[in-house]
C-alpha cells in the first residue's frame, strides 16, 4: 500500500491511542501486518490497535447512509445498495495494469456511478444487493461518485434487503433501450434487435488484425448500424439481446457497438422476429436533434425554404463539385456537366432538416426535365427559372421524406431516397382529437 | 450550433398574448418571443386569409402592412425593401387570399412594459383552403403539446429544462415552457384550450356557423347559464347566418355589398344597426367576411 494511502489511517490509530504512541512505531506495525501478513486493512488496524493497548472500537466506522444524502466529499461511508451495473475496465497506475469495475448503484432514494478501484478484491454482481462499507465520495463530471478504495469492504446482502422504486428496479441490468433513443456517447446499453445483415471486415490494430462484424439492425422503432467488435456467430434474422454496447457516432450517425465484454445472448422475442422492419416508421424532428442522426428514417414536415444551389446546377465533370461562374474549386475552368437537384428545408414545428434530393427525385417531384430546364433556362437567360418552378410547386406543401439524416454544426441533414408531397386528410384527424378533448374535459 | 431556427406553429391568439422577449446577446445571436405557453419563437409559419394589405411607404421604398387572420385573430404583417421577395409577392397578391408566410418575429414596445409582436415575411405564397385547414390542424397539436408542457412544469418543484427534455418534450419548449413561468403569472389555460376546441370546429363541417363562444368563460358558469348561453349563442348563430346569407345575396357585383343596403335588409329580420355591427365584427374576426372598401363587406 502506498505510503499516502496510509497515511491518514496511520493518523487515525495515533489519534485513538491518545498520541501516546510514536507514529514511526505504528508505521512499522501496520506495513507488517499489511505487507508480511497481507490481512484486510480494517483487521490490520484494529490489531495495531489492541497490540499498542488501545481500544479497537474506538476506531471511526463508517456512518450509514443512503445516496440521496451522500455530498461530493464523503470521507467514509456505509451504503445498502443493489448493483445495477458492472463493467470492468483495464487502467493503467505507475506503469502497472491492474482491473477495476464501475457501474451504477441504486437505493431507494435514487443511483449513484461507483469505481471499485480492485476488481478482484470487490465482488459486484448485477442484482445483488450489497453492504458497502467505509467508502468515500468525489465529484466526477458534476455529480457525486462512490469509490471503494483500500479501506472499502463489501458484503453480500439479501436481494431483498434493497428496495428499488417503481421502475428502477433492474435486475437484469439497465432498462432496455430502443433503437430510437440510441445517441453518441451512451454507455453500457442494454438493448434487443434483430440483425437485418452481417458484413464480415478484417481490420488492422495496433494489436494485430481483427475482424468485425457489421451490418444493419432494428427494432420496431428504427434502423441501426452496428459492429461486433467479437465474432458472435451472428446471422440474418437473428433476434438477440445485447448488454453492455455502448454508442459512437460514425459519419454524423450513432452506431451501436459492441465487443467482447458484451454479454450477447439469442433470445425469444415472437413480435420482434416477425415483424417486417424494412419500412420505417415516421419520427418527428425534434427527436432527429435530439439523437443526432440516425439510418433510414423517415420523417415529414412543411417545406419553408428552398435552399440556394437547388434547381439546374452545373458540376465538374471530374470531381462531381459544383461549378460556380465556369469555375470548379479543385479543377479550374471546366466545362459543366448539367444537372438537378433541390435543397429544402422541411420543419414540422419543433425542428427542421435539410432534405437534399438528386436528379430523379427532384424530377418525379416537381415534373421538371433536365433537358427541359436547360432549354428553358437558355431562352429566359435566367438560370434560376428552374429553383423558382421548384418553389412554385413545393414551397409551404407537406413533404414526406426518407432516407439518412447525420448532423453537423449546420444542423441536420438527410440524403433523400424517396419522397412525396402529402394530401392531408384533415377532417377526420380534427375530429379525433375533438372528441378525445372533449372526453378528457 | 448554427442550426435553423424552427418555424413555429401558433394562433394569432397565443403569439399577440405574447409580451416577453429574449433578445440575443452579441453580433448574430437570435432574439425571441415568448409566448405564455412557452412557445420561443424567432421564426414562425402561419397560414391563413390575408383580408387586407396597403402600402405605407412609396413606390421606390414600400412597406406594405398586411393582415393575415386564422380562427384565433389576426397577424400583424409588415415587409419593407429589405424583404424584396416578400414584398414582391405581397404586392402581387389581390386580397381576400389564402396565404402561407414564413417569417421572423418583430417587436415594438412604445412605452416600457407594453409589447406589440408582428411578423415580417421571409416568404409569401397563395395557398388553397386545405393547406390552410391543414395549418389549423396541426397548430391545434402544436398548442396542445405547449399547453401539456406547461402542465408539466407546473406540477414540478422547481421547473426546468432537462426534466421537461427527460419527459420527452421538445428541448426548445422546454426552455421556452421555463421562461414563460416565471415571466406570465396570469395565464389562462382555458382560454388556450378553448381557442384549440373552437379551431377543430372550424374544420369540421357539423359545427359550421356555430359561434365560437368565449369557452374558458362558459366552463366556470353553472350547468344552467350554460344553458341559457347554449340557447342565447343558438340564436346568434342563425343572426350571423342571417348576415351572412344578406352580405351574400347583395353582392351583385362582386365587389362587395354596400353597409347601407345590409342595415335596411336585416333590420325586416329583426336585427338592429348595433347589433349589426356586433354580427359584422365577429364574423370579420372569424375570417368569413371582410371589407374591401370602406362601407363595402364582402364573403371570404
Amino acid at each position: 500500500m502506498e505510503k499516502e494511502e496510509l497515511a491518514p489511517h496511520v493518523a487515525e490509530i495515533s489519534r485513538v491511542l491518545g498520541n501516546k504512541v510514536d507514529e514511526k512505531d505504528i508505521w512499522k506495525e501496520m506495513e507488517t501486518y499489511l505487507n508480511l501478513y497481507r490481512v484486510s486493512l480494517e483487521t490490520a488496524k484494529r490489531s495495531v490497535v489492541r497490540k499498542l493497548g488501545g481500544d479497537p472500537n474506538a476506531l471511526t466506522k463508517g456512518v450509514r447512509k443512503q445516496l440521496n444524502d451522500l455530498t461530493p466529499a464523503e470521507q467514509s461511508v456505509d451504503v445498502l445498495v443493489k448493483v445495477l451495473s458492472v463493467n470492468r475496465k483495464e487502467i493503467e497506475t505507475s506503469g502497472e495494469t491492474r482491473q477495476i469495475l464501475y457501474g451504477i448503484v441504486a437505493d431507494e432514494t435514487g443511483t449513484m456511478p461507483y469505481t471499485a478501484w480492485d476488481a478482484e478484491r470487490f465482488q459486484m454482481n448485477r442484482g445483488e444487493a450489497v453492504l458497502i462499507r467505509n467508502a468515500y465520495t468525489k465529484e466526477w463530471n458534476g455529480s457525486s461518485q462512490l469509490n471503494l478504495g483500500t479501506r472499502a469492504t463489501i458484503e453480500q446482502e439479501e436481494p431483498d434487503s434493497v428496495r428499488l422504486p417503481e421502475g428502477m428496479d433492474a435486475p437484469s441490468g439497465p432498462s432496455i433501450c430502443k433503437v430510437a433513443e440510441l445517441q453518441e456517447g451512451m454507455n453500457n446499453v442494454h438493448i434487443v434487435i434483430k440483425v437485418l445483415s452481417v458484413e464480415q471486415r478484417k481490420l488492422e490494430t495496433p494489436n494485430g488484425p481483427k475482424t468485425v462484424f457489421s451490418g444493419m439492425a432494428a427494432d420496431e422503432t428504427g434502423k441501426v448500424q452496428y459492429s461486433a467488435w467479437h465474432d458472435f456467430g451472428l446471422k440474418k434474422d437473428d433476434v438477440i439481446s445485447i448488454h453492455g454496447a455502448y454508442v459512437k457516432s460514425w459519419r454524423g450517425i450513432p452506431q451501436l457497438n459492441f465487443g467482447e465484454r458484451a454479454e450477447v445472448a439469442r433470445t425469444k422475442a415472437p413480435a420482434l422476429a416477425e415483424a417486417d422492419l424494412a419500412k420505417p416508421k415516421l419520427r418527428s424532428l425534434d427527436e432527429m436533434e435530439r439523437v443526432g442522426g440516425a439510418v433510414d428514417v423517415l420523417v415529414s414536415g412543411i417545406v419553408v425554404d428552398i435552399k440556394k444551389g437547388s434547381g439546374l446546377i452545373f458540376r465538374c465533370p471530374q470531381c462531381n463539385r459544383l461549378v460556380q461562374k465556369g469555375l470548379c474549386r479543385l479543377h479550374a475552368k471546366v466545362e459543366g456537366q448539367p444537372d438537378l437537384r433541390i435543397k429544402a428545408v422541411v420543419d414540422d414545428g419543433f425542428g427542421a432538416l435539410t432534405a437534399v434530393m438528386n436528379r430523379d427525385i427532384t424530377e418525379a417531384l416537381v415534373g421538371v426535365r433536365l433537358d427541359e430546364a436547360l432549354k428553358e433556362a437558355k431562352e429566359a437567360m435566367n438560370p434560376e427559372i428552374a429553383r423558382e418552378q421548384i418553389e412554385q410547386r413545393l414551397f409551404a406543401k407537406a413533404l414526406e421524406v426518407r432516407g439518412n439524416v447525420t448532423s453537423d454544426e449546420y444542423g441536420l441533414m438527410m440524403i433523400v431516397t424517396e419522397a412525396r408531397i402529402l394530401v392531408p386528410e384533415v377532417r377526420a384527424e380534427a375530429s379525433a382529437l375533438l372528441s378525445e378533448l372533449e372526453a378528457s374535459q | 450550433m448554427i442550426a435553423r431556427e424552427v418555424a413555429w406553429r401558433v394562433f394569432a391568439g397565443e403569439y399577440n398574448s405574447s409580451r416577453l422577449e429574449i433578445k440575443g446577446e452579441g453580433e448574430r445571436a437570435p432574439s425571441y418571443v415568448v409566448s405564455p405557453l412557452g412557445a420561443m419563437i424567432n421564426r414562425v409559419f402561419i397560414v391563413g386569409v390575408l383580408t387586407d394589405r396597403e402600402n405605407l411607404g412609396t413606390e421606390e421604398e414600400p412597406l406594405w402592412r398586411a393582415r393575415v387572420s386564422d380562427p384565433t385573430g389576426t397577424f400583424y404583417v409588415s415587409s419593407g425593401q429589405y424583404q424584396p421577395e416578400a414584398t414582391a409577392a405581397l404586392s402581387k397578391i389581390d386580397p381576400p387570399a389564402f396565404v402561407a408566410v414564413v417569417g421572423k418575429t418583430r417587436t415594438y414596445s412604445p412605452e416600457e412594459g407594453t409589447m406589440y409582436v408582428s411578423v415580417r415575411p421571409e416568404k409569401v405564397t397563395v395557398v388553397d383552403a386545405r393547406m390552410r385547414d391543414h395549418w389549423v390542424l396541426e397548430t391545434c397539436k402544436s398548442t396542445l403539446k405547449r399547453i401539456d408542457a406547461i402542465g408539466a412544469a407546473t406540477e414540478m418543484e422547481a421547473p426546468n429544462l432537462e426534466e421537461l427534455v427527460r419527459l420527452g418534450y421538445p428541448r426548445a419548449l422546454a426552455d421556452g415552457v421555463v421562461r414563460s413561468l416565471s415571466h406570465y403569472t396570469d395565464r389562462d389555460l382555458g382560454r388556450y384550450r378553448g381557442m384549440v376546441v373552437d379551431s377543430l370546429k372550424f374544420l369540421l363541417p357539423e359545427y359550421q356557423g356555430e359561434a365560437e363562444g368565449e369557452m374558458p368563460e362558459r366552463l366556470a358558469e353553472s350547468a344552467e347559464e350554460i344553458e341559457d348561453d347554449e340557447k342565447e349563442a343558438k340564436a346568434e348563430e342563425d343572426k350571423e347566418e342571417k348576415v351572412l346569407a344578406t352580405i351574400t345575396a347583395l353582392d351583385r357585383s362582386g365587389k362587395g355589398a354596400s353597409w347601407d343596403e345590409v342595415v335596411d335588409e336585416v333590420k325586416k329580420a329583426g336585427i338592429d344597426k348595433t347589433e349589426l355591427e356586433e354580427i359584422t365584427n365577429s364574423l370579420m374576426d372569424k375570417g368569413m367576411i371582410y371589407e374591401p372598401v370602406l362601407g363595402k363587406m364582402k364573403r371570404i
